[in-house]
C-alpha cells in the first residue's frame, strides 16, 4: 500500500498508539479495493433508458448499470441523437466521445415508438421494468398512450423518472414543454453562468456570464435523478409501491448547490461576476507560479499566518490578521490581498511551494502549540495530467476497456464500496445490437423493430 | 390529451400535499460526523427523504461553515449559507477527544444505519470510530468516509477543499476562454456539493442491498475522483491524443452554441443539438441559405470547428439585433434551446421556481422566514420535505442523548461538567436568534415525551 514516503498532517495520526489501528485499516482497504468476484448490489432491477438528445438521461441510466443493474438503452431505429454529440464532432467509429463513455454495461435496443408495435412491445418491456427513464417533453408519451399514467396500471411498482427543461407539471411546465434540453441552457437557468466569468472591470467579452467547460448542469441533474430512484427503489422493495420522480433540468446547479435562491432573498441584490476570486474567503483560489498554477487556500486564521511566513510576506499579517478581514465584500481590498500572493508566488516553482507548505504542515501538526496552522496547495491539473497521476493509478480511477470496433477506451470510474463495488464490466454502443437477445429475453415481437 | 396531462400531473405533485405524504426513509437513522459541506450534504439528503440525521459537532466550537459564510454577512446571528445545508437534523455536541465522548459516539453508532464522516484518512480510526470499530458493534452499519483524494493511494493524508479537488481533476482546467491566462472554478463551492449528492447516490445503493440482503458495507468517497466522474475530457484526451482547450461560453457539444448579448442588455444561452433544432433555429432566423448549407445540416459536420465558428457568429449578430425575451418566445415556438442567464435574484424570485417547489419560503420556529432551495428530485409519492431550519450547536443534547440513549438529567449534567458534551460559546453562528426564548425552549430543555 505504502508507495510513497508518507506524510502526515494529523496530530491524531502522529500519535504513539496510532500506528497499529492504521495498519489494520490499510489491510482492510488493500481488500475492499478488489472487485472482481463481488456481488452487485443492483443486479435484481431492470432499467429502460428511453432518453432522446438529453444526456443527462444517458448518465441517469449509467449509475444504474454501474451498480448491476440491466440497463436497456432503448432508441428509434436511427438512433439516439445524443450519440454524435461530441466536442467538435470528435468520435471513434462514428460514436460520439461523451456517449461512448456512458455506454457502460449497456444493452442497445430499437423500438419504433410512432408505430403500434413498437408501443407494444414498449409496454410489455415497461411491465417487467423497475425504472423507467425518459425525456421526452411532458405529455408526449401519455400521448403515445405510454406515460406513467398508463404504465402505472399494469405495473404498480414502476418508478417512472422524467428529465425535462421545466418539468412535467407547472404552467411553465406545460408551456415551455416542446423546449429541448441542453446543458448549455440548463447551466444559465440554473444561476451557473452568471458566477463565472471575469471582473465586471475586465473587457467584454472576458467579463460575460461563461459555461463550466464540462457537463455540470447535465451530471447534477444525473446524480439528482438517480437519488431519487433509489429511494424511490427502497421505498418500492417495502412496500411494492412505485412513483414518477421529475427532475427539471433549469434547476440543475441552484437546487443542488442551495446559494442562489437564499442569497437573492437574503442579500436582494446578484452577486458580481468574480473571476478567479472568491466569494468567501481570500486568498482561496489559483495563481500563476512559474510553471503552472498552484492552489493558495487559508481558512483559518493560523493557515493564514503560516501562508504568509513560508511566502515570505509576514510583514503585511497586521492588515489582515482575522477571518473577518478577509472575507470582506470590499472588492479592492482582496484585490489588494490577492495582488500580493500573486506576486509572492509568481517567481516560485510548484514543487518549492509545494515542499515548504507540506514540510511546515508536518511540523506543525507534530506541534503542541495549536496555531501552527495547515496551509494546503495543489497543483492545477489537465487531464492528460490527471491520467499520468500515481495516485489515480493505484485507486483504479480510469478502466481501459477494450471493444473490438472501439479499440482501448479509457473511462473514469468511482464508487468504492467494500460489498457492492461500482464496475464497469463492458462498453457497447451499437444501435440495435442487443435487440436478438432482449426481445428473446423479454418476449418482444420482431415482426419490423429488430430488422 | 395534453391539457388533460398537465391536470394530472398537478395532483400527481401537488404541494400541498406533501406534508400528508409518506417518507421513503422515514425510521432510517444516520450519524453525521462531518463538517463545512460535502459530508453534511451527503447527509442532508438523506434527511429530506425521511431519516433522522444527528449532526454530531464539537462542543463550544461547531462545524467550521457555522462561522463562515460570504462577504462576511451574517444573518440573525447566524450564516445565512449554512441552514440549507444542514436543515432539519438533530444538533449535538460531544468531544470525540475524551474516552466517554467516544463512548456516546460508538453507542450512537451502534444506533444508526448509516454513518458519515469526512476527516483526513484514517483519523476516525485513530480515534475509535472509524469502521473497522462501528462494524464490530454493528455490522449492518453502511459507514461512508469522504474525502478529497480517498481512503487510499499515495496522497490519502493530504488535505483538501473543494478549490484543491477542482484543481486536482481537472475540472478547473476546463474553464475559462481559450488563449488567456485565467481558469474560472465553478462557484458556491460546487466540489462539495456535487460530490455530496453523489455520495447519498452511494449510500441509497447500499441500502438497496441491504434491505435485499442485510448486509451493510464501508464506502470510500473520494472528492477530486467523483469530480473526475463528470469529465468527458479523460476519454477525449486518450482518444484525440491531447486535451480539450477551454472554450468560453460555448459548448463544443453544441453547433452553435454559446452566451450572447442581447438588445436590451441581457444574456441570453442558445445550443443547438439536433439537425432537426437546428432547422427550427433556421426558420427562425430566416436564414434558407443556412438550413440549406451542407456543411451544417448534419451535427458530425456541423460540429467540427469551422462550422461552429461560423454559425455562433450568425447566431450572435441576429441575437444582437433582438431583446432576450423575443429569442425565448422564438425558441418556445420553434423548439429550439434559448435561455436567459438568470442571477441570484431572478432565481430566489422565479413564480415557476415557487409553483415547482424548487424555491420554497420556508416559515421556521426558530429563525422564522427564509429562503431556500426544494429537493432535487420531485418524487410523486415519497416527496422531499424541510423539517426545520438549522438550530445551534448542542441544541438537541437532550433531546438526542435522553430518548435515543436513555441518560438521566444527573448524568447529562456530569457529562457536562466534565465538558464531554456541551452546546455554544458566544460566537456567530453557534449560538441562538438573541429574540430566541432559550429556557423556554421544550426541545432544547427537553424532559421526554413529545416528539420533535
Amino acid at each position: 500500500m505504502r508507495t510513497i514516503k508518507e506524510r502526515v498532517y494529523s496530530r491524531y495520526l502522529q500519535k504513539k498508539g496510532a500506528s497499529k489501528p492504521l495498519s489494520e485499516w490499510s489491510q482492510f482497504l488493500s481488500k475492499m479495493m478488489a472487485v472482481e468476484g463481488k456481488p452487485e448490489a443492483l443486479d435484481d432491477m431492470m432499467v429502460l433508458d428511453l432518453s432522446y438528445a438529453n444526456f443527462s438521461g444517458n448518465v441517469t441510466a449509467s449509475f444504474f448499470a454501474e451498480a448491476g443493474a440491466e440497463v436497456i438503452k432503448v432508441e428509434p431505429p436511427e438512433g439516439d441523437p445524443s450519440r454524435i454529440l461530441s466536442p467538435y464532432g470528435a468520435n471513434i467509429q462514428g460514436v460520439g466521445v461523451p456517449y461512448l463513455m456512458e455506454s457502460r454495461n449497456k444493452r442497445h435496443i430499437t423500438l419504433d415508438l410512432a408505430g403500434a408495435e413498437g408501443r407494444e412491445n414498449l409496454k410489455r418491456l415497461a411491465k417487467q421494468a423497475d425504472i423507467l427513464i425518459e425525456t421526452f417533453a411532458p405529455g408526449e408519451m401519455d400521448e403515445w398512450g405510454i406515460g406513467y399514467r398508463q404504465l402505472r396500471e399494469f405495473n404498480p411498482g414502476l418508478i417512472y423518472i422524467a428529465i425535462t427543461p421545466y418539468g412535467h407539471y407547472t404552467a411553465r411546465g406545460q408551456e415551455a414543454a416542446h423546449t429541448p434540453w441542453t446543458d448549455l441552457t440548463s447551466q444559465a437557468e440554473s444561476g451557473l453562468a452568471a458566477l463565472i466569468g471575469d471582473l465586471p472591470s475586465a473587457p467584454e467579452p472576458y467579463n460575460w456570464p461563461t459555461r463550466a467547460g464540462f457537463y455540470a448542469a447535465g451530471y447534477t441533474s444525473a446524480v439528482g435523478a438517480a437519488c431519487g430512484g433509489l429511494i424511490a427503489s427502497l421505498f418500492k422493495r417495502r412496500t411494492g409501491e412505485g412513483q414518477m420522480i421529475d427532475i427539471a433540468a433549469a434547476d440543475a446547479f441552484a437546487s443542488c448547490v442551495g446559494f442562489p435562491p437564499t442569497i437573492g432573498y437574503v442579500w436582494k441584490k446578484p452577486r458580481i461576476r468574480y473571476g478567479t476570486l472568491d466569494y468567501g474567503l481570500c486568498p482561496y483560489g489559483f495563481f500563476k507560479c512559474k510553471d503552472g498554477y498552484v492552489a493558495i487556500a487559508c481558512f483559518r486564521d493560523q493557515d493564514f499566518r503560516a501562508a504568509l511566513k513560508l511566502l515570505g510576506k509576514w510583514k503585511i499579517e497586521e492588515d489582515w490578521k482575522t477571518l473577518l478581514d478577509r472575507i470582506t465584500d470590499d472588492i479592492d481590498k482582496v484585490l489588494e490581498l490577492n495582488g500580493i500572493v500573486e506576486k509572492a508566488v509568481a517567481d516560485l516553482t510548484y514543487g518549492e511551494i509545494n515542499e515548504k507548505f507540506s514540510t511546515y504542515s508536518v511540523k506543525a501538526a507534530r506541534s503542541k502549540w495549536r496555531g501552527g496552522g495547515l496551509p494546503v496547495t495543489t497543483k492545477m491539473l489537465t487531464a492528460k495530467d490527471v491520467l499520468q497521476d500515481k495516485h489515480w493509478q493505484v485507486r483504479g480511477t480510469f478502466n481501459k476497456i477494450e471493444h473490438p470496433a472501439y479499440g482501448v477506451v479509457t473511462l473514469p470510474i468511482t464508487g468504492k464500496m467494500s460489498r457492492t463495488p461500482l464496475r464497469i464490466k463492458w462498453i457497447s454502443a451499437g444501435i440495435g445490437e442487443d435487440n436478438d437477445y432482449i426481445f428473446k429475453k423479454y418476449g418482444l415481437s420482431a415482426k419490423s423493430d429488430s430488422a | 390529451m395534453t391539457e388533460d396531462y398537465f391536470e394530472f400531473t398537478k395532483k400527481l405533485f401537488a404541494p400541498e400535499d406533501i406534508a400528508r405524504k409518506k417518507e421513503a426513509l422515514s425510521g432510517l437513522r444516520v450519524l453525521d460526523l462531518s463538517h463545512m459541506i460535502f459530508g453534511p450534504t451527503t447527509a442532508k439528503v438523506l434527511g429530506q427523504f425521511g431519516a433522522d440525521v444527528i449532526k454530531v459537532e464539537v462542543p463550544y466550537q461547531g462545524d467550521y461553515w457555522r462561522g463562515g459564510t460570504y462577504w462576511g454577512k451574517y444573518w440573525k446571528h447566524s450564516n445565512p449559507l449554512w441552514h440549507f445545508i444542514n436543515p432539519g437534523k438533530y444538533f449535538v455536541g460531544i468531544d470525540v477527544k475524551k474516552p466517554k465522548g467516544k463512548d456516546l459516539i460508538l453507542r450512537l453508532a451502534e444506533k444508526a444505519d448509516v454513518v458519515i464522516e469526512n476527516f483526513t484518512s484514517g483519523t476516525v480510526e485513530a480515534w475509535g470510530i472509524g469502521y473497522s470499530q462501528v462494524s464490530r458493534i454493528n455490522p449492518k452499519v453502511v459507514y461512508a468516509s469522504l474525502s478529497t483524494y480517498g481512503q487510499f493511494g499515495p496522497y490519502r493524508y493530504f488535505p483538501g477543499w473543494d478549490l484543491l479537488a477542482q484543481g486536482a481533476s481537472g475540472v478547473l482546467a476546463a474553464t475559462g476562454h481559450p488563449g488567456t491566462d485565467k481558469y474560472f472554478k465553478v462557484p458556491d463551492f460546487f466540489g462539495d456539493f456535487f460530490p455530496g449528492y453523489f455520495a447519498a447516490m452511494l449510500i441509497l445503493i447500499a441500502l438497496n442491498y441491504r434491505e435485499r440482503t442485510g448486509e451493510g458495507q464501508y464506502i470510500d468517497g473520494c472528492q477530486a475522483e467523483i469530480l473526475m466522474r463528470s469529465l468527458f475530457h479523460f476519454t477525449y484526451a486518450d482518444a484525440m491524443g491531447k486535451d480539450l482547450e477551454r472554450t468560453g461560453n460555448a459548448d463544443p457539444n453544441c453547433s452553435p452554441s454559446g452566451i450572447f448579448k442581447t438588445r436590451d442588455g441581457k444574456f441570453l444561452a442558445l445550443g443547438i443539438a439536433t439537425d432537426k433544432q437546428f432547422q427550427a433555429l433556421c426558420k427562425a432566423m430566416n436564414r434558407d441559405d443556412l438550413a440549406r448549407d451542407e456543411r451544417y445540416q448534419k451535427a458530425a459536420r456541423r460540429l467540427q470547428a469551422d462550422s461552429a465558428e461560423a454559425l455562433g457568429k450568425a447566431v450572435e449578430s441576429w441575437i444582437k439585433e433582438k431583446d432576450a425575451d423575443e429569442i425565448v418566445a422564438l425558441g418556445r415556438r420553434h423548439r429550439f434551446a434559448a435561455a436567459e442567464v438568470l442571477d441570484d435574484v431572478q432565481i430566489a424570485n422565479d413564480p415557476w421556481r415557487r409553483e415547482r417547489g424548487s424555491v420554497i419560503d420556508y416559515n421556521d420556529d426558530m429563525y422564522r422566514k427564509l429562503v431556500i432551495e426544494g429537493p432535487i428530485a420531485m418524487l410523486s409519492q415519497t416527496p422531499g420535505r424541510t423539517k426545520w431550519l438549522t438550530r445551534p450547536l448542542g441544541y438537541h443534547n437532550r433531546y438526542v442523548f435522553k430518548k435515543i440513549l436513555g441518560l438521566s438529567e444527573a448524568e447529562i449534567k456530569a457529562l457536562e461538567k466534565e465538558r464531554v458534551v456541551g452546546n455554544w460559546d458566544y460566537r456567530v453562528g453557534q449560538r441562538p436568534p438573541i429574540y430566541h426564548d432559550i429556557a423556554k425552549d421544550k426541545i432544547f430543555n427537553y424532559e421526554g415525551g413529545e416528539d420533535h
